[in-house]
Formats: structure tokens, C-alpha cells, sequence
């Protein structure tokens, strides 16, 4: 487990830690694991600056 | 009388005299209260609803007044889309088994407008999976069943929508794939699925799974009855900003039409090698109606882009369920509390994710400009066993980079039937094309289902 993840991991255990029991934690860990290495995927891809999000945001007004 | 009759031929027997648009919708709830209560395909039957809509089609067409190809046609839902009028819409998830809406979702009221017939709110898994499920009995109505097999699992998340028509309790279903809910059940119940380009259909009043890669399309007995379908549901809506101002006419003539296919290289290697046999002879003999030319892409993580977004919009859409714990009231103990996870996705991955889903979305065009479709297995694994463990690369234990990248680029597909395993179970194939293009890739199905027999095997039930 890289440190970033075991940070992490530490935050889901302090937030929701109390609701689970060590089997669940143990599995919880390994989704932060697998979110961990799409992380990583997702930041050795290159992009550039002009590479923006690819989603819609349309400035609102209503008609009268 | 009805059971596995296409669209098209139910129209013209209503049409002739031959069939009542009421006998029909009684003979669909009939078998979804017997077959589809069996399969756990069924939430709700929309009895009372179903009948003032088949006698009024009735009314309607003996006075003259014909509203389309769907008029009197039954149909049902997958039980994401919100109904009105009392019937309850329960998201598959427990804590809603009781919960109605006001209204009805866009899609129940564009087909309303044509004339079609409600008769069920269908099974779906909890919440469209949207909590990481990992085997088939995540939804309140037990797992969904595939009729082709009493321990073979439908597919989800549009459990019931695939069963429902696989096993002829109605000629068409509505279902949602936010990463291959469509094509998988299509694939697992042996029937045809579409699935929409982004935008295409509104999602107002569907449950929000993932915003930005939701889509609703059908599932019916063919590629020309989905092509029917979608004409009826497709088109802007206002109360769904993402819709686009697109007219969509289905071009349903057969053409004499040489295609372009593309063949990821690699993508039916990766497919389990029961499925890999029968998509490698599909794809073959598809060029009997054109070429087929392997390609590769550019080395991108697609499904890191595509599984980055689903959980952080998953997130944020159930984020009441999750913070206050009420997941502990779903079916699938895996759903009641790995989402905790996802607290520890970053909001500069979330961007990067998406300004990198901009980049796959330019790119695959480019590709596609130079084909009518990429083929390839619709669903790498087949015939998953109920109580047993499945690979999904959703949770990315199976390499699925065509639906990764359909997804996340929010470009349309159908699956079709192509065969069988050796143990009996269906196998896939899919045909994803440019954003926009379905009337290519239902062109290019209904040329297959024109040569093939697949689609017209029935369950052994």
C-alpha cells in the first residue's frame, strides 16, 4: 500500500471506522487500494493545458 | 399468443383485427405475474394503469386515430424510472420499497404519448449497482435470472429488462447502462440492447446513478424493434439539461450496404475463452456484409477514466444514503459499505478523469471516421452462476476497455445475440459507432440478424 493510500485509508477508517468490523475494513482497504491505482493510471497519462473537463456547464438565466 | 413476438408483428395483428391491444396486455401480465415473479424479473405490475392504457389504444385505433408503430404495444420499465400515480419506484433498493413519485419520468410519458402499454416496473440490481455489488443477488426482488438457465444469472444492473424480454413476457423493455447495464443483460438473456448515445434520451426522472454517464435505451427481441423504440423515447427534453437538440427519425429501410468494421486488437483475446470461440466466429461472418480491419488504440486508461468518474458522481449522488449509513439497509452485504471507500477519491483525479474522458472522446472519433462501427464481444464472461462471485471491470476485476470507452465517450451500441457457450449460455456481440450514429450500428445488427438465426432461439422454458 503506497503512504498516499494509507492516508488515506486512514480517513475512510476515522470517519466510518465505528459502523464496520475488522472484515469489512479489510475490504474497504482494498477498494482505497483500487482507487489508489486509478489514480496513479489517470496521473502518468499526459495531458495538456488545454485539455479541459469534458463536461457541460451552461450559465443559467431565466427567461421571462 | 404473444410471447416472442416482435413489435412489428404485434402492430400488424392489432391492426388487422387479429389481436386486442387489451388480450395482449392481459396475456403480458399473466405471464409476468407466473414466469416473471419466477425469474425475480418483476417489481410491480402496473395492472390498473396497463388496462385503461390498452382500452383506450383499443378506442383509439378501431375509431382510426393510430399514434405509430407502438401504439398498443406493452411494455415495461426498469424500476429506476420514476411512475406517477401510486406506483411505487424502488430503485431495487429496500430502503425504497415503499417510495412514489408524482410524476412520471420522460420516457414513461413519451411513450404514454405514442400509445404504448405500461405493464411492469421491472427488477433491477439496488441503486444500478451503484454500490459496487460483486455478486447477483443485490436487489431486493432476489437476483435476476436468465432464462436461459435456472442458476444463470440475468446481468445487471437492468436485471428484469433483460429477463423480461428474453423470456417473451414483453415484446420491449426500457433499461439504463451507466457501464454495461444494457449490453450486459442483453448479452446474458440473449437479447438485442441498445444503448444511446449520451444525451440522446432524457433522464429526467430516472434515478441519478452517475450524471454524466447515464444513458436509458431499450431492450427488445431485435435490433429494428429497438431502432422503433428509440425514435419513440429520443430527443431534447428541458428538464434534462444534458439532452441534446438532436432530432432522431429511425431509418428503418434495409440497405444492400457494404460496412467498415474495426476490431480492437487484443478485445476478443480478453473475453473468457468460451466467449472469445463464439465472438471470434461472429465476427468472421461479418465479412460476409463488409470489412473487418484489426486496429489498435492509443495506449490511454480508459477504464481508470471511465471507473474514476462512476464512483465519484456515485458518490456524490448517494451521499445521503451513504454518510447516514442507511446502506446498511441494502441486499448485498458489499453494498452496505464499501462506498466508504470512495471519500479517497481526490477532486484534481475527478478533473483529471474528465479533461482526460475529452481526449478518448476526440481520439476514438478520429478512429471511428474511419469505420461504421467497432465490433467486439459484448460481455467478455458469460453465464455467471446465482450465489457465485463475478468479474466486472466496474470493480476491475475483468478488462473491459470497449465499454470503458463507449461509456465514457458516451457513444452508442447494441448487443445482439451471436451464440452459445458449450454449457448453453448466450454470448454477445457488439457494434459501437461514432456519437450520434445508431441508425449506423442498428444497420449494421439488423444486416447481422438478416444472416443469422441467434436472435430467434428461444429458452428452454
Amino acid at each position: 500500500m503506497t503512504d498516499e493510500a494509507e492516508i488515506l485509508f486512514a480517513l475512510v477508517s476515522r470517519r466510518y471506522g465505528a459502523r464496520l468490523d475488522s472484515a469489512q475494513l479489510d475490504e474497504v482497504k482494498e477498494v482505497v487500494e483500487a482507487i489508489a491505482r486509478d489514480a496513479a493510471a489517470l496521473r502518468a497519462a499526459v495531458i495538456v493545458d488545454g485539455d479541459e473537463p469534458a463536461q457541460p456547464f451552461v450559465p443559467f438565466r431565466a427567461e421571462p | 399468443m404473444s410471447a416472442f413476438r416482435t413489435i412489428r408483428e404485434l402492430g400488424a395483428d392489432i391492426r388487422a383485427g387479429r389481436l386486442s391491444p387489451v388480450a395482449l396486455a392481459e396475456s403480458c401480465m399473466e405471464r409476468l405475474e407466473t414466469v416473471g415473479r419466477a425469474l425475480n424479473a418483476v417489481v410491480t405490475v402496473t395492472r390498473a394503469r396497463a388496462l385503461e392504457q390498452a382500452r383506450r389504444a383499443e378506442r383509439e385505433l378501431a375509431a382510426g386515430y393510430d399514434r405509430g408503430p407502438l401504439h398498443g404495444i406493452p411494455y415495461g420499465v426498469k424500476d429506476l424510472l420514476a411512475t406517477g400515480g401510486g406506483i411505487p419506484t424502488t430503485w431495487g433498493a429496500a430502503p425504497f420499497r415503499d417510495r412514489c413519485f408524482d410524476e412520471d419520468a420522460t420516457v414513461i410519458r413519451r411513450l404514454e404519448d405514442v400509445g404504448a402499454v405500461l405493464v411492469a416496473k421491472l427488477a433491477m440490481v439496488e441503486l444500478a449497482g451503484g454500490m459496487g455489488y460483486r455478486q447477483p443477488s443485490a436487489s431486493f426482488t432476489g437476483p435476476g435470472i436468465s432464462p436461459w438457465g435456472a442458476e444463470a444469472w440475468s446481468g445487471g444492473s437492468s436485471s428484469g429488462s433483460g429477463s423480461a424480454v428474453g423470456a417473451g413476457l414483453v415484446p420491449f423493455a426500457i433499461g439504463s447502462e451507466t457501464w454495461g447495464s444494457i449490453l450486459g443483460p442483453a448479452t446474458y438473456c440473449s437479447v438485442s440492447g441498445l444503448r444511446p448515445t449520451y444525451g440522446r434520451v432524457s433522464r429526467h426522472g430516472a434515478m441519478a446513478l452517475c450524471w454524466t454517464l447515464d444513458k436509458l435505451g431499450p431492450l427488445a427481441l431485435t435490433a429494428d424493434d429497438c431502432g422503433v423504440v428509440l425514435e419513440a423515447i429520443a430527443g431534447r427534453d428541458p428538464r434534462d439539461p444534458t439532452s441534446a437538440d438532436r432530432a432522431y427519425r429511425y431509418d428503418a429501410p434495409d440497405t444492400e450496404r457494404h460496412f467498415r468494421f474495426a476490431l480492437v486488437r487484443g478485445s476478443v483475446d480478453a473475453a473468457q475463452p468460451a466467449v472469445a470461440g463464439a465472438v471470434a466466429d461472429a465476427i468472421d461472418n461479418l465479412r460476409a456484409i463488409g470489412t473487418v480491419e484489426e486496429i489498435t488504440l492509443p495506449e490511454r486508461p480508459y477504464e481508470a477514466v471511465a471507473r474514476v468518474i462512476l464512483w465519484a458522481e456515485a458518490a456524490s449522488a448517494f451521499e445521503p444514503l451513504i454518510e447516514s449509513g442507511a446502506i446498511a439497509g441494502l441486499t448485498a452485504p458489499e453494498d452496505r459499505f464499501t462506498a466508504y471507500a470512495r471519500d479517497t477519491i481526490l477532486a484534481k483525479d475527478y478533473l483529471r478523469a474528465l479533461r482526460l474522458r475529452g481526449v478518448v472522446a476526440r481520439e476514438i472519433d478520429g478512429v471511428l471516421s474511419r469505420f461504421d462501427a467497432i465490433v467486439g464481444p459484448s460481455r467478455g464472461t458469460a453465464g455467471p452462476r446465482l450465489g457465485v462471485e463475478f468479474r466486472s471491470a466496474i470493480r476491475g476485476s475483468f478488462p473491459d476497455v470497449l465499454g470503458a470507452i463507449g461509456n465514457a465517450a458516451g457513444l452508442p451500441a447494441i448487443g445482439v445475440p451471436c451464440g452459445f457457450t458449450a454449457d448453453g449460455f448466450p454470448v454477445g456481440l457488439q457494434f459501437m459507432g461514432r456519437a450520434w450514429e445508431e441508425n449506423v450500428v442498428l444497420a449494421a445488427a439488423r444486416a447481422w440478424q438478416a444472416r443469422t438465426d441467434w436472435h430467434l432461439r428461444r429458452p428452454p422454458m
